[in-house]
């Protein structure tokens, strides 16, 4: 606990050269992956959104675990309370989002090509 | 890539060409000359007195909490003036544009405001209130008060802390901007989809209001990572969670809220970005985009957003009740939970925003269940306050006055949210000017908790008390205005009235327009009457000094710090014994403590970096705005390298030697000692001195003899 070198606080060694290296590269990748199921159109719009959100929660995972370093330690204590805090905000945004939007769907009859339960 | 652009560009300026100056405008025009003439006044004065080093060294390099709330607070000042005009406007427009023969002035075929720059004024107005006066307000007062509430010297991040005061204040200089150069938007504060696309809003106007939002958010991010992590990190020894002064609990719920709900408003608008510059289509009514994604977007964090707004204020009247009740907060812990419970709360509820949209009837019943429960703790709170002020002592002094008429508002505004919570009478009064009274009650709460907050901590701040009498004129002149304001204006949304209407095509409507302009008087004699109590409270200042305790019979800890509080806050850290501390102490005859010796002192340095950063963040929003792209490039790159070159800097502290310490606090208490000695067994002598138990004192000389060791023994 010196004055003179923050950098020493086990709280804030949270990346490494190799783990900003490994979560540019998968990213990276995820993002080739995503751009390029958007540009060949090889799924119906409505699996197309699901592929880009299962790409988009691989992506929010390697960045928490490489980039950031989130784990179960004492020194991380903080950082784990935020994870146990957002993940409830984040199932409810996405989740009542869902909801909503797939009633309105069935209401207004705009439906995303392949979505379940379209009538023709 | 990007979209191919109606009317002209040219790589040096962009957009921008001289027709974009308004320099024919009626109002405008002459309003420029009176800024540039201001403006010049104030820089000849500055110069005339020799004060640019001092502004450079105390305020603008400055990195103290307390000077940076205090900017913050002035700019949230300035803004709620510029917020008021537009509102002035508003008004006075409406009432002269009422029916078929209304004539009209200025070029409007109605009024004085055409159409299209009456758009502009409403959507600036709402903009502005909300994260220019408001936020900028709350977050200053959070930024003096936490730190001394916690016991610590400053923030946990005196640098970022700089930073995001820099950001807010970028933000304000690009909506003023946009009144000179180019339009604002006119899509309404919360940007209306699909209106706020390109093919829609060709100008500039929806690009500065999206790159202003942007810098709100990033300024309020940056503010609230700072204050969580002050609380979390920089506690005085003894200060458990459980000690934590209710006010810091209301920042650290409003700042988790803040921190977890902005990104949302980012991802929102940086879609709109992509859709106004590259030309995507998250936002349009056609080619596969959704315009309710954004509305839900938006609202993902605009129902949160109010609560960032809310609880600082509940924070605050929870600390002035008290004080003015002689008695501790009622039901501690319930509050605290309450609170959160709101917090909470606020992020499952956001589609009553927009009921109407036609979801079904299980989601706006879902939401509207999640509504009606945040009634739930609000009450609570109410009833709370009510509880503290049974059987207390009251004394109606001006701070007191403020905190008992918010909770009066904020009945008013809650109860007439549990009724636009009913989706069937949402969908008779949703986007009437019920709805704009509902909220402005709401906004009203945090304008008297404000009000009352700055009253009540002045004192702290700048070591005298506001002027009583001039004090209470505004708060009654305040009060008549937002009555006469918004009885007429509940009265005309039952009455079938929309809002943002630039024309009003029934004449029954008449009377009641009317009296709003009457009210808008009365609220303009309030703000004159606030010129004059800052006036007259600086001239007397003199007169009306104060020590530590200003008001006799505060209970928290930063009245414990000599007022004004020294740049170092607290000369000897102090240990924590008690809920309220400071009331603690008074209780048992510790609020005269002087240490055996003082220690060193570690602050943080002054830094012109901020600043900087600040105006190069102005000058990228300016150049993203207008589409000047060299500047953007070259803003960015700099800010960045900027940043990078800050991060090595290692020399960014510097030591307060001890008998330096010890100086600056023997005239502290000198000073104290020699405001203290006319007002003797005035000043809160009951609670504070009264009980000169020989028992309790013992007692308490033995406890504090084991704890407060650092703090030394009593003189
Ligand atoms: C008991 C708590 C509250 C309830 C039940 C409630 C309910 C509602 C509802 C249902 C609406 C939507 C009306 C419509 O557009 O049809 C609304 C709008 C609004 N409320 Fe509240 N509200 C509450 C507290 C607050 C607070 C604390 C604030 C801010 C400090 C606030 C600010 C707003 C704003 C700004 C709008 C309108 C935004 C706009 O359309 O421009 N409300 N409220
Ligand atoms: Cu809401």
């Amino acid at each position: 606990m010196s004055h003179d070198n923050p950098l020493q606080h086990p709280e804030v060694q949270v990346a490494s050269g190799r783990g900003y290296l490994l979560t540019f590269l998968v990213s990276t990748l995820l993002m080739g992956v995503a751009l390029f199921l958007v540009t060949s159109h090889s799924v119906a719009p409505f699996g197309l959104m699901l592929a880009l959100s299962l790409c988009a929660g691989l992506a929010v995972i390697v960045q928490i675990y490489f980039l950031m370093h989130m784990d179960l330690s004492e020194a991380q204590i903080w950082n784990t309370f935020a994870l146990v805090l957002t993940i409830p905000l984040f199932i409810l945004a996405i989740g009542l989002t869902a909801w909503m939007f797939q009633e309105l769907y069935q209401r207004t009859m705009v439906m995303l090509p392949g979505m379940p339960g379209m009538l023709h | 890539m990007l979209v191919d652009l109606q009317g002209p560009w040219s790589p040096l300026l962009g957009r921008l060409a001289l027709s974009q100056i308004p320099y024919e405008n009626h109002i405008l025009a002459p309003l420029f000359v009176v800024v540039v003439i201001l403006g010049l006044a104030i820089i000849a004065a500055i110069s005339y007195f020799g004060k640019w080093g001092y502004l450079w060294r105390e305020w603008l390099t400055t990195v103290d909490h307390k000077k940076i709330g205090i900017m913050y607070i002035l700019i949230g000042l300035v803004m709620l003036f510029r917020g008021f005009m537009d509102a002035l406007m508003i008004r006075t427009q409406q009432a002269m544009a009422v029916g078929p023969d209304a004539p009209g002035y200025l070029g409007a075929l109605h009024g004085y405001l055409a159409p299209y720059h009456f758009g502009q004024i409403y959507s600036a107005h709402g903009v502005i209130m909300i994260l220019l006066a408001a936020t900028p307000l709350l977050v200053g007062i959070m930024n003096v008060i936490v730190p001394l509430q916690i016991g610590a010297r400053d923030m946990a991040y005196p640098y970022l802390n700089a930073l995001g005061l820099w950001v807010t204040a970028a933000a304000a200089a690009l909506v003023m901007v946009s009144l000179f150069v180019g339009d604002f938007s006119h899509n309404g504060w919360f940007g209306i989809a699909p209106i706020f696309e390109l093919s829609y809003s060709p100008g500039v106007g929806v690009d500065y209001w999206m790159w202003v939002m942007q810098l709100t958010a990033l300024g309020s991010t940056l503010g609230s990572i700072n204050i969580l992590a002050t609380v979390v990190k920089m506690r005085a020894p003894g200060m458990t969670w459980l000690r934590l002064p209710i006010f810091t609990w209301a920042a650290v719920a409003s700042n988790i809220i803040a921190l977890t709900s902005f990104p949302a408003l980012t991802v929102a608008l940086a879609l709109i970005g992509f859709d106004r510059y590259l030309g995507t289509h998250f936002f349009t009514a056609g080619l596969g985009g959704n315009l309710m994604l954004y509305t839900n977007l938006f609202w993902i964090w605009g129902h949160p957003e109010v609560y960032f707004v809310i609880l600082p204020a509940f924070g605050m009247i929870s600390e002035i009740i008290p004080t003015f009740s002689e008695k501790p907060l009622f039901g501690y812990v319930t509050m605290v939970l309450a609170t959160f419970g709101i917090a909470g709360a606020s992020w499952a509820v956001w589609l009553h925003h927009f009921f109407t949209m036609g979801a079904g009837p299980a989601v706006n019943s879902f939401f509207s269940v999640a509504t009606m429960l945040v009634g739930i703790p609000t009450g609570v709170k109410v009833f709370n306050w009510a509880f503290t002020m049974y059987r207390g002592r009251l004394r109606f002094e001006t701070a007191m006055l403020w905190a008992v008429g918010a909770v009066f508002l904020l009945l008013l505004g809650g109860l007439t949210g549990m009724m636009l919570a009913i989706p069937a009478i949402n969908y008779m009064v949703h986007n009437s000017v019920f709805v704009i009274a509902h909220f402005h009650q709401m906004l009203l709460v945090i304008v008297y908790a404000i009000f009352g907050a700055v009253t009540y901590w002045w004192p702290k701040v700048f070591g005298f008390k506001l002027n009583e009498a001039w004090g209470k004129a505004v708060f009654w002149l305040f009060t008549a205005g937002s009555v006469l304001v918004f009885v007429p204006m509940f009265t005309l949304g039952f009455m079938g009235m929309t809002r943002r209407l630039d024309y009003v095509f029934n004449t029954q409507w008449q009377p009641l327009l009317d009296i709003q302009v009457l009210g808008i008087a009365v609220y303009s004699l309030s703000v004159l009457a606030f010129v004059g109590m800052l006036y007259v409270s600086i001239r007397d200042h003199a007169k009306n000094q104060v020590s530590v305790d200003a008001w006799g019979t505060a209970r928290s800890l930063e009245w414990m710090t000599p007022s004004p509080v020294p740049f170092y806050n607290f000369a000897v850290v102090p240990h924590i014994n008690a809920r309220d501390e400071w009331a603690w102490r008074k209780e048992h005859g510790f609020t005269d403590l002087r240490p055996d010796h003082y220690e060193d002192i570690h602050m943080p340095k002054n830094t012109g970096i901020p600043l900087i950063l600040g105006a190069l963040m102005f000058l990228l929003g300016f150049g993203l705005t207008w589409r000047i792209w060299w500047l953007c490039a070259l803003s960015l790159a700099l800010i960045i390298a900027l940043v990078i070159i800050r991060s090595f800097d290692s020399d960014t502290g510097y030591t307060i030697p001890a008998d330096e310490v010890e100086r600056m606090e023997r005239g502290h208490h000198e000073r104290a000692r020699a405001v203290d000695l006319p007002a003797a067994g005035v000043l809160g002598g009951a609670i504070a001195y009264g009980q000169a138990d020989p028992a309790v004192k013992g007692q308490g000389a033995a406890l504090g003899g084991g704890m407060t060791s650092p703090e030394g023994s009593r003189v």
